[in-house]
């Protein structure tokens, strides 16, 4: 008999058991690409960090002029609001970055 | 000397006289050359920011209107008629702006029925009545997310209800309507969309991910640029032009030669020679060669969108951060900054 690799040791693993009775091992989540919605149709992280090695190197310049563009709908929401669920109406307060960052008090 | 004086004060009146025709005639020319002047076509710049459109005057470079609205602006369409442009907002809301005016006069949400909706991408039907937006949505069942699939959907422009879909592929972030009843729509391939047939359907996928061709296509100016799609794309080497026609619905992919310009977006001169690229430069392509012949660094930084005056001569270059460069197109000298009063997207150009 094969022995289960974890065991329920308690009610609330055996709870989380119960719930996960029926479900089988699925491949899904490898062979059906569900890409995030981003800017790009390619999940490609670093395209828009420019290659060139001179001046303007890397991102955007300055970083406050590509901020909207990465809230929420867009690349590197982690860096900036959530701007699809949590605080939608991110741009009401801030609406140039420039002027209002002392506004973002977002987590 | 009577005589004199007299031949004097005639000669005089005739003068007066004379001058006083001058004087009507070239008022009259004057005026007729104004009512011609404000006969013709006229550009307008539409700067699509953060709860707000600001309108520049293509004449004198200044900012002449602002219209407050709810939201932040992606996507526009210009109506038929050319009265009004329809402007996406916050993924989910339609605004119609009325052109004459510069005020909105109606607003949509999609929202509805316990479903938020965000559409990544944004066509007017040629009904006027409807439009088509690429959709993916969200709601919850019992406490548990629920994902709807992606598609492309028609919904009424009176109150944003949704009349037809078709599924389509995850990834999809833009529309191209082509003539006859046909879309686009962009995402890792292109999906042509028959919107003939009672249900619409795809009926064609033009491959672009297996040829490695990435591209962020959320700016591009159809009737800008003569009603053509134009978008620069990437492959790991180099940088090419996928143009979509939307008379013809043809798509074409050009690829250039030498190092790749990096560019959010691209518009091209008013004869089609010319495109102007930018992201953190502004870089000039010659699109017939296939070469980037010039490349100049943006002077306010990093803009993701471009627009040019219908007689070829200005570029505006902005949104991204809050301004609005003016530069002229040959020597790609900045003329004039306009600074806005937000952050923006993009900026358009309508000439009525």
């Amino acid at each position: 008999m094969k022995r289960k690799p974890i065991e329920a040791l308690n009610e609330k693993a055996r709870a989380i058991e119960r719930l996960a009775e029926g479900e089988r091992q699925t491949a899904q989540a490898l062979s059906i690409p569900r890409m995030p919605q981003g800017c790009n149709t390619i999940f490609d992280t670093g395209w828009e960090t420019n290659p060139r090695p001179t001046y303007p190197i890397g991102n955007c310049q300055a970083s406050a002029r590509d901020f909207h563009g990465c809230v929420g709908d867009c690349w590197w929401p982690a860096q900036a609001p959530d701007g699809l669920t949590n605080h939608k109406d991110f741009d009401a307060a801030c609406p140039n970055i420039a002027r209002d960052w002392r506004k973002l008090k977002y987590d | 000397m009577r005589c004199t004086r007299f031949a004097l004060l005639d000669a005089c009146s005739r003068l007066r006289l004379l001058h006083a025709a001058r004087s009507a005639l070239l008022a009259l020319v004057a005026g007729g050359l104004a009512f011609a002047a404000s006969a013709q076509p006229r550009d307008y710049f539409y700067y699509l920011g953060y709860q707000m459109i600001q309108v520049v005057d293509g004449q004198t470079d200044s900012i002449v209107a602002d219209v407050p609205l709810k939201g932040f602006v992606r996507e526009v369409d210009l109506s038929a008629d050319h009265r009004f442009l329809y402007v996406a907002a916050s993924r989910h809301l339609i605004h119609k702006l009325d052109l004459d005016t510069h005020r909105i006069v109606s607003t949509i949400d999609l929202n509805r029925d316990g479903w938020e909706y965000f559409m990544y991408g944004f066509a007017l039907d040629p009904d006027g009545r409807t439009a088509w937006g690429a959709l993916i949505s969200r709601s919850a069942k019992d406490g548990e997310p629920v994902i709807g699939a992606p598609v492309v959907a028609q919904f009424d422009l009176a109150d944003g209800r949704i009349l037809r879909r078709v599924e389509v592929p995850w990834g999809v972030g833009h529309l191209v309507r082509v003539k006859g009843g046909y879309l686009w729509a962009v995402g890792q391939d292109l999906f042509k969309i028959d919107t003939n047939s009672p249900e619409p359907r795809v009926v064609e996928t033009h491959p672009m991910f297996e040829k490695g061709m990435n591209i962020l296509p959320f700016w591009e100016y159809p009737w800008e640029n003569g009603d053509q799609m134009v978008a620069a794309y990437y492959t790991p080497t180099a940088m090419g032009m996928l143009r979509i026609d939307q008379t013809s619905g043809e798509v074409r992919e050009e690829l250039f030669k030498g190092d790749p310009a990096m560019a959010y977006s691209v518009i091209l001169s008013p004869d089609r020679k010319t495109g102007y690229a930018v992201m953190d430069d502004i870089s000039v392509l010659d699109m017939d060669k296939r070469v980037v012949t010039n490349t100049v660094p943006l002077v306010e930084g990093t803009s993701y969108g471009v627009n040019i005056s219908s007689d070829g001569r200005k570029l505006y270059v902005g949104a991204g951060g809050s301004t609005l460069t003016v530069y002229d197109a040959k020597s790609l000298r900045p003329l004039k900054v306009l600074h806005m009063a937000t952050d923006g997207m993009d900026v358009r150009r309508i000439t009525r």
